[in-house]
């Protein structure tokens, strides 16, 4: 028995503090204005706050904390991307992920499970290789595996995928993890605010104000505030903040779905994604199995949910996992992914003086949470972009510089 | 499932149609970034937008007009008002 | 000792046919008609089931499918809910989640842990020292979940159903039923339907033994069953809403895909509980449940009762109690001054003793209800210094209603809290959608009907287009039904909120204090309402308790977001029956039957090679030597296949293709390479010239239905006068290849076949075994080849004959495998092989398709004019020193220099007819044109040398696709 139960066991009240503060008036000048109180902006903040002393900060988020894509994405952590610019960015968030319980004092669950995409044609196990080749030589631990490593890995799974597509073999990532998605947002949220960083919930910007092209401040719903830096880190309603400022970019949004299973006895250890079925699955430390698929169709601002995702997604599932068919799905959700034409974000300074842009997360967003808040950090601290971000740069798209992660498999969650 | 109205064939469900993204029209002689913008940026906050929809069993194209918050199709639009000419 | 009663006037068991089955280990039996929970209960288990975090001991609650008290595990399934799940014989049964026992939990003692596991304990402890949590984590996941899941089960699928109707009505209750009348007989076709095996809905339990119900009930039920306007859907649930009013209804069979013009919410209420310590003892349960229990399953809920009540509908429960022989002790009344009717009068009437302006301050047993402590309640909370102890097995919970307006949230309803009712209820409803009965605010039967009939002639209104002016407050009660606090709490605590999650009223608490004080940061941190019953019993209370923490209003605070599914639904029946389309060539079943492997492609199927799978490599070099040194036959059907007429058409080809295609002469073709807008290959294939007017291009197998969308769009949108017809179908097409492909075709076909009359790139019409065929002079392998596209119905046919007449020249039929090796010999590229998501064709070493100079435009181009000029990779050719016999090098192994990445692998081969391994690599420049040797990093991690080398590899200047056998022999 941990020691902290026993504590919290014999205490009489229950006297812990505040994650979140109360709610207070804005104030009328900020050095920093973070749009977006979802992960990436708490992060932010907290690093703002942490690593470079900047504390005269507030975040606005229009609903609650973490309530965007945040508490909707399916938690998945993993850094075995295929272009060098996304192995390195996405490796340096997964050290950071392992380490933010401890930062925290708040357990994140960060649990290490193992990471399978599957291949089930020979032009998927092409891309499988080229993934781990690419992994291996920045020293991520991703490997090419066939069918017999598989099925000792993952017994239950029909390798023969009920006929049509057998599994051919997969990229293993030992270290593809799993957290629990909130308590990210609520840790960096707690440590922003313990470092004087205001979060204002219920706030929505209403418009950006520049003069002689650069930042002076936001307007809200509960007034203005002059400010010299923004950041905007909102991933699907980005399109709604960067058309204040009339700035073109290339995202489309497009929702995501997901559902979960009733709550079953943990069996599943490993996290599996099979691009050619465009399905992934997991299963919580609640028990309940997380499953997704790939974004809708076509555009849409909305979080609705539709029904043929999750009859397509069953179909799909019990071909991999025919004892699947026997659970039930409980609940089904989307959230609103920020596509860009290279599956690569968009981060760092814009044309627009004192506004950075943290964009285009498309599925990957939650992943990036840790480094995405610590680069713009740096980046609005010094108003320099991060070399690691240099290659997600806004201006890229204008010199046909594109980041190559489209090579990679359409579902990569 | 969704339906869009086919104006051939009436009520389809939404799965018959494959979504090809809103009507752009290339620019043309003009300088690169014109040229940059058209081919990557996107108009891509909440708005009515003017898009292509290819029913694939009929092979029909239609263009209508859709709102990308509601989700509530405008209008359908004549293929011939998004026509636009390319250097001969 | 059995519980069960005696017959009821509409009881749904079915006494003349026993059911047995097995629980626990133990021999029991039942009606058909029973479930599980009535069954178990009818032979005296009112220990149903153990919680989800305190392994407590839990009976019925809501018999309604709004808690998860009563799961179950069969052989078979897991996670079966006891209160609705029919019993089926023979079944064997446990109880989920426990450890050992029902009986004998061992985690029983977790329950005495309950204060070192505050809310959210776990997002506090077991992270330090972080090398234990996965120690931790283990001990966590053994305790997590419910039901147990066998992977060996075997899959299920249920087929699916598609239905349409004009009017929807949900719940089968009085206002349902009315409802689904009124609309029927004004000519509506209606569909009805109901979670429960039979219609009534409260009727049939709530007002059982109302005189006033009982011709009402059997009109309805008559005229609902026997009109033909109404379909109804016994035991199905509308799983959820969704766009344009799909509603997927959810069977024992499966689901039903309906498609609605509108929809009546007569879903109805869901009784909430009461909070006070030790409000889920076995025994204490929702009225409507033992009302439930008595009514469908004559089943006695136990012996002697107290109701605790804020409402009309407890006294009419303790009626029904004292109906059924239950001993009523007393009922406690939480208003003091309370406006009750009728049923209130008879209670008062037979002499039981009523407690008014009290509240349960606790609940006592171990396993199960033995007493209760009556103490007084001021509306806020219990007064414990006077308690009154009445012996009891049964507490019943009549405080109060939720809606369950689940599927009026989803499709955007708008919902507020209504002070005199003290109950969500919809205020603003969007196009379609329509709510009556006590979903609605409607609750005595006269208030039901009449809002049944109303919601009805509004809905037919709307879809007439018709004006229609009754408002939906019309019929709504003017006195409450829900207590708007029916919370006590005690020091002790285990006065539980949510029964799913094993929450207390402090867990709320103390999690707003910690700052998750709104309504959804509540419900994550404390994950009230995310168990399997999705806050059916609990929601309104965590509403009520946070609108308190935060002194605001019910509508200030919110609600969550109701998300489908309404319940969970069966992934058998979404995933539905298999259905996995597949195209097939002609010759599909001739490959098959030759020992074709095939592979995917598509919806297709391909020719991978011909062999046994352990001679693999041979059976692939075979076949290429076959096309190299005399004859080989490849089914290309796979191809797209695009006829282009009309005025328009050499210029529709030159906007879409790269190269121009107008000054193709009549008789020839070209190489058809497809960019995007950006520059980025997407697709290549060839652009044949039949006539002046008169078109007929190819796109690859992957490609085939996005070039024809691509070119049928610029047709559109450039208004051109074409016409294109996808032949993809109903041509085939095969590639007859190798030095002695002349030969043998020339007895075949009435097409001139001379070199003159049929040059290289040639194509000609003409007939084959009678049949109209295309043949073109092709050169992917590089040999002397014809593709011969044919009608699909004579291809086999042709297929046959040249395999029979190819005979004496030793013809062998070849696969995908050899023809990637032949290619490769050329140097030709495959895209999206030798290309990726962001290859342009400089990059692809294709600049000679690339007229930048000569056409005015071609989609692409301006960026092409760009890219030309920032060109930074670039296909290039390599090979291995021949008798190479190191590590294998693999398609996608890097290239390094000088300890960077420096390109990949993205094609290689042993090519037989140059004795030595070949490759295409994707080079970074000036790498590509300055190095003599390349290093390519193999599995083991070692580099390996090769030597970069222009392309083709083999014939380079092309003769042997252009010259006779006699001339290259």
């Amino acid at each position: 028995m941990s020691w902290k139960l026993l504590k919290y066991g014999f205490k009489r009240s229950h006297d812990e503090p505040r994650f979140f503060p109360e709610p207070k008036e804005l104030k009328s000048h900020y050095d920093v204005v973070i749009i977006g109180g979802g992960g990436h902006g708490m992060a932010c903040a907290y690093y703002l706050a942490k690593e470079h002393g900047i504390t005269n900060v507030a975040v606005l988020e229009q609903g609650y904390i973490g309530g965007g894509n945040t508490g909707r994405n399916t938690t998945i952590v993993r850094s075995n991307y295929l272009t060098p610019e996304g192995v390195k960015f996405y490796d340096t968030s997964v050290k950071l992920f392992e380490d933010l319980s401890d930062e925290f004092d708040l357990n994140i669950f960060y649990s290490t499970r193992g990471h399978f995409t599957l291949a089930h044609t020979d032009s998927a196990m092409r891309t499988m290789r080229w993934r781990a080749e690419v992994n291996k030589h920045y020293g991520i631990d991703s490997e090419v595996v066939g069918r017999d490593e598989i099925g000792k890995a993952v017994p239950y799974m029909d390798l023969e995928c009920a006929g049509h597509t057998p599994v051919m073999g997969a990229l293993y990532h030992a270290p593809g993890s799993v957290a629990r998605h909130d308590a990210v947002a609520w840790g960096y949220a707690r440590g922003a605010y313990n470092r004087g960083v205001e979060i204002h919930q219920r706030t929505r910007v209403t418009d950006i104000r520049t003069r002689d092209g650069r930042v002076i401040g936001v307007d809200t719903d509960r007034g203005a505030i002059s400010c010299g830096k923004v950041i905007s880190m909102v991933a699907g309603s980005t399109p709604r903040i960067t058309e204040m400022l009339n700035l073109p970019t290339p995202i489309e949004i497009f929702p995501l779905q997901a559902c979960v299973s009733e709550p079953v006895k943990p069996f599943m250890d490993t996290i599996v994604v099979s691009g050619s079925l465009h399905v992934y699955v997991s299963q919580s430390s609640r028990g309940e199995m997380v499953m997704g698929a790939s974004v809708d169709p076509s555009v849409l601002h909305s979080t609705r949910s539709s029904f043929d995702f999750v009859e397509g997604l069953a179909d799909q599932m019990v071909d991999l996992f025919p004892f699947m068919s026997r659970l039930k799905v409980m609940r089904q959700w989307a959230g609103m992914s920020d596509m860009t034409p290279d599956f690569a974000p968009i981060m760092g300074k814009t044309p627009i003086e004192g506004f950075y842009l943290d964009a285009g997360w498309g599925t990957w967003g939650f992943k990036a949470t840790p480094v995405s808040g610590k680069t713009m950090a740096w980046t609005a601290a010094n108003d320099q972009t991060h070399e690691l971000i240099e290659p997600f740069r806004y201006s890229r798209f204008a010199d046909f510089d594109l980041v190559g992660e489209k090579g990679a498999a359409s579902v990569g969650h | 499932m969704k339906l869009l109205d086919c104006p051939l064939i009436g009520r389809r469900p939404i799965s018959e149609f494959d979504y090809v993204g809103e009507v752009r029209k290339p620019p043309v002689d003009c300088d690169t970034a014109t040229w940059a913008a058209f081919v990557f940026n996107r108009q891509g906050a909440p708005s009515v937008l003017r898009e292509r929809w290819y029913h694939r069993p009929t092979g029909y194209w239609f263009i209508l007009d859709r709102d990308t918050l509601t989700d509530e199709v405008k209008a359908i639009v004549d293929a011939r008002e998004v026509r636009y000419d390319i250097p001969a | 000792m059995t519980y069960r009663l005696d017959q009821q006037p509409l009881e749904w068991i079915d006494r003349g046919r026993t059911v047995t089955f097995r629980f626990e280990g133990k021999s029991l039996s039942g009606f058909a008609g029973d479930s599980i929970s009535s069954a178990l209960m009818a032979s005296g288990h009112s220990l149903l089931g153990r919680s989800f975090k305190y392994h407590r001991p839990r009976g019925a609650l809501t018999l309604a499918n709004h808690d998860v008290n009563a799961l179950f595990q069969s052989a078979d399934a897991t996670n079966i809910r006891g209160d609705v799940e029919p019993l089926t014989e023979g079944i064997e049964l446990h109880a989920c989640n426990v450890n050992g026992s029902l009986e004998n939990d061992r985690d029983r003692f977790i329950g005495l842990f309950a204060r070192f596991m505050p809310v959210g304990f776990y997002y506090k402890v077991f992270h330090r020292p972080k090398k234990l949590f996965p120690f931790w984590e283990r001990k966590i996941r053994e305790k997590a979940g419910l039901g147990r899941v066998n992977t060996d089960w075997t899959e299920q699928r249920t087929p699916k159903r598609y239905d349409y109707c004009e009017l929807l009505v949900v719940g089968a209750g009085a206002s349902g039923m009315q409802a689904a009348l009124t609309a029927a007989e004004a000519g509506a076709d209606v569909v009805l339907v109901d979670e429960n095996p039979h219609i009534g809905g409260s009727l049939d339990y709530q007002l059982a033994n109302e005189p006033a119900a009982t011709g009402v009930r059997a009109a309805l039920k008559d005229k609902v069953r026997n009109h033909a306007n109404i379909r109804l859907f016994e035991q199905h649930y509308a799983a959820g809403w969704y766009t344009d009013h799909y509603i997927p209804l959810v069977g024992p069979k499966g689901i039903t895909k309906l498609r609605a013009e509108g929809m009546i919410c007569a879903t109805g209420v869901m009784e909430q509980t009461a909070v006070f310590r030790n409000n889920d003892l076995p025994g204490v349960m929702m009225a409507s449940a033992a009302q439930r229990l008595i009514s469908r399953y004559a089943v006695s809920p136990g012996h002697r009762a107290v109701v605790l009540c804020a409402n009309d509908e407890g006294y009419r429960a303790a009626l029904d109690l004292m109906e059924a022989g239950i001993e009523l002790a007393a009922v406690v009344d939480l208003e003091s001054t309370p406006q009750r009717g009728s049923w209130a009068q008879q209670v008062t009437d037979k002499g039981v003793p009523v407690y008014r302006g009290c509240g349960i301050y606790a609940a006592q047993g171990s396993r199960h209800l033995q007493s209760v402590q009556v103490a007084a309640f001021n509306g806020k909370d219990c007064d414990p210094s006077e308690l009154t102890a009445i012996d009891c097995d049964l507490l019943l919970m009549s405080v109060g209603w939720a809606p369950a307006s689940q599927l009026l949230y989803q499709a955007k309803g708008k919902l507020g809290y209504d002070d005199t009712l003290q109950q969500i209820l919809p205020r603003e409803l969007p196009a379609g959608i329509h709510a009556c009965g006590r979903v609605n605010g409607a609750f005595t039967l006269e208030q039901r009907l009449a809002d049944g009939k109303r919601a009805a002639r509004a809905a037919l209104a709307e879809l007439r287009g018709e004006f229609h002016a009754e408002s939906q407050t019309l019929h709504r009660d003017r006195q409450a039904h829900s207590h708007p606090w029916p919370i006590v709490s005690h020091p002790a605590g285990k006065n539980f909120v949510d029964m799913d999650e094993d929450l207390q009223l402090k867990d709320l608490v103390n999690a707003a204090k910690e700052g998750f004080d709104n309504i959804e940061l509540i419900k994550r941190f404390s994950t009230i309402g995310m168990g399997p019953s999705q806050g059916k019993h609990s929601n309104m209370n965590g509403i009520r308790i946070l609108a308190a923490i935060r002194g605001q209003s019910i509508d200030k605070t919110g609600s969550t977001t109701a998300r489908p599914m309404f319940h969970p639904v069966p992934v058998s029946a979404l995933a539905g029956r298999r259905f996995r389309p597949e195209r097939r060539t002609p010759m599909q079943e001739w490959h098959e039957a030759h020992g074709a492997r095939m592979m995917e492609a598509g919806h297709w199927q391909r020719p991978e090679y011909y062999g046994q799978p352990e001679e693999r490599e041979q059976a692939i070099l075979r076949e290429a030597q076959a096309v190299r040194s005399r004859l080989g036959l490849i089914d290309v059907s796979t191809l797209g296949k695009i006829e282009v007429l009309g005025p328009d058409a050499a210029r529709l080809l030159d906007a879409v293709y790269t190269m121009k295609m107008s000054t193709i002469r009549q008789g020839m073709t070209r190489y058809a390479l497809l960019v995007e807008d950006s520059g980025v290959i997407i697709d290549d294939g060839i652009a044949a010239r039949l006539g002046e007017d008169r078109f007929y291009v190819s796109a690859t197998t992957s490609h085939a239905a996005a070039t024809f969308r691509i070119l049928s769009q610029t047709v559109m949108d450039l208004g051109l006068d074409v016409r294109l017809v996808n032949l993809t179908d109903s041509l085939a097409a095969m590639n007859l290849a190798g030095p002695l492909s002349r030969e043998l075709l020339k007895t075949l076909t009435d097409v001139d076949l001379s070199e003159e009359s049929f040059p290289y790139l040639g194509i000609r019409e003409g007939t084959m075994c009678g049949a109209k065929v295309r043949l073109i002079r092709v050169g992917f392998v590089g040999e002397l080849g014809y593709e011969i596209h044919a009608p699909a119905h004579k291809a086999m046919e042709i297929w046959h004959t040249l395999m029979r007449a190819g005979a004496r020249y030793n013809i062998r039929p070849f696969g995908v495998e050899a023809q990637r090796i032949l290619r490769l010999e050329k140097g030709h590229v495959i895209v999206g092989q030798d290309t990726d998501g962001l290859t342009n064709p400089f990059e692809a070493n294709m600049p000679w398709a690339i007229p930048l100079k000569s056409k005015p435009w071609f989609t692409g181009k301006p960026s092409l004019v760009v890219l030309k000029e920032r060109c930074q990779r670039r296909l290039t050719g390599f090979m291995l020193p021949q008798g190479y016999s190191g590590e294998r090098i693999k398609e996608c192994h890097l290239v390094i220099k000088d300890g960077d990445i420096a390109g990949r692998v993205t094609s290689i081969a042993y090519s037989p007819a140059l004795g030595r391994y070949i490759g295409l690599a994707m080079l970074d420049l000036p790498l590509a044109n300055e190095a003599k040797t390349l290093h390519v990093r193999v599995d083991s991690g070692s580099l390996v040398a090769m030597s970069p080398c222009k392309t083709p590899f083999y014939d380079a200047d092309g003769k042997r696709q252009t010259a006779d056998l006699t001339e290259v022999a």
